[in-house]
């Protein structure tokens, strides 16, 4: 499948995946926030929440602001 | 100077102070411990693991400094990507207060207050305590008030404008008519004089950003602003004197010898 990440597109040979397998495999590690589709994932919900060919994944980290 | 209360939350400083745009993060964080401010903005963007993969240096340096953090949504140009983003920040900081921010216009960076309201019901729903950051217009602000809202953030003139209190009169007109709110002037604050002005007004607080990051020296500027909010704010305490057409001496007439008299 080709999803989006962060803009991105990104392959993996899955047709498939969970989020916490895709974080794993992209190697993010804490300190991270997740949107699927524009919509907010809690963390408790990356182990059964599937990704699919043509999704957009956002990951987001602190940053400064104002 | 007396501890003030917002959202629950009790302060001794009216100064809420942004991360971005200084020239170092050794100034930046030198910069919010001269301010004396004890609450800090902080943003969420994209990043790769790549550029995570030692950690997030930025976001040591701010844990380190023990300060409350009021995550923005800075960016966000609709309700929808606002309530995201702000969901997102309140997994990632833990705190469930957001400057609400969603951007109608890229030339003033104007919030959207259609956006705004919308984004501010569907959080307040979800929980949140919402400080919507907006123009200084009162049906917008009673509007945020009946949701829910008890602080409302005006602006002082575009962000990053420096341009001071572009309308003091509509900031009067919106402290007058919410004395109980918690009224913060957020955005184009440049000096600290305009700092003092908003506290004078009777604003409960002033949020800025640029106005120490981008000034020559932004610790020695950070510290100006201390003493300004003071002031300000002891001033409005205090209450002003009426202002009056004709001089009046201030030293004692009485006695005044003959060499003086016409």
């Amino acid at each position: 499948m080709k999803i989006s990440v962060n803009g991105e597109i990104k392959e993996f040979s899955q047709e498939s995946l969970t989020i916490d397998k895709i974080l794993k495999i992209l190697e993010y590690k804490r300190g991270i926030a997740v949107a699927l589709n524009e919509t907010f994932i809690i963390k408790t919900k990356y182990s059964n929440t599937v990704v699919k060919d043509g999704d957009r994944l956002d990951i987001l980290s602190p940053i400064e602001g104002g | 100077m007396k501890k003030w209360k917002i959202e629950g939350r009790e302060f001794d400083s009216r100064l809420m102070i942004g991360s971005a745009l200084y020239p170092s993060p050794e100034i930046m964080a030198q910069s919010i411990k001269a301010s004396g401010s004890e609450i800090v903005t902080i943003a969420l963007r994209r990043q790769s693991a790549t550029s995570l993969k030692d950690g997030n240096a930025f976001w040591d340096i701010i844990r380190e400094l023990g300060v409350t953090l009021l995550p923005n949504t800075a960016g966000c140009h609709t309700a929808k990507e606002a309530v995201t983003t702000a969901m997102m920040a309140r997994e990632i900081f833990e705190v469930d207060w957001v400057k609400l921010e969603v951007i109608g216009n890229q030339y003033n960076l104007q919030p959207d207050p259609f956006e705004l309201v919308k984004a501010t019901k569907i959080l307040i729903d979800e929980g949140f305590r919402v400080l919507p950051y907006m123009t200084d217009d009162l049906v917008l602000a009673q509007k945020l008030a009946d949701l829910g809202c008890t602080t409302l953030m005006p602006w002082g003139s575009p962000i990053g404008s420096g341009r001071g209190l572009m309308n003091p009169y509509s900031l009067k007109s919106i402290r007058k008519q919410f004395p109980n709110l918690n009224l913060i002037v957020d955005a184009g604050i440049g000096k600290p004089s305009d700092a003092i002005r908003a506290m004078e007004l009777g604003f409960d607080g002033v949020l800025l950003n640029s106005a120490v990051a981008l000034a020559q020296e932004p610790i020695k500027m950070a510290e100006a602003f201390k003493y300004a909010i003071i002031a300000g704010r002891l001033g409005f305490e205090a209450g002003a004197m009426e202002k009056r057409d004709m001089a009046s001496p201030s030293t004692p007439t009485v006695g005044t010898p003959f060499w003086h008299q016409i």
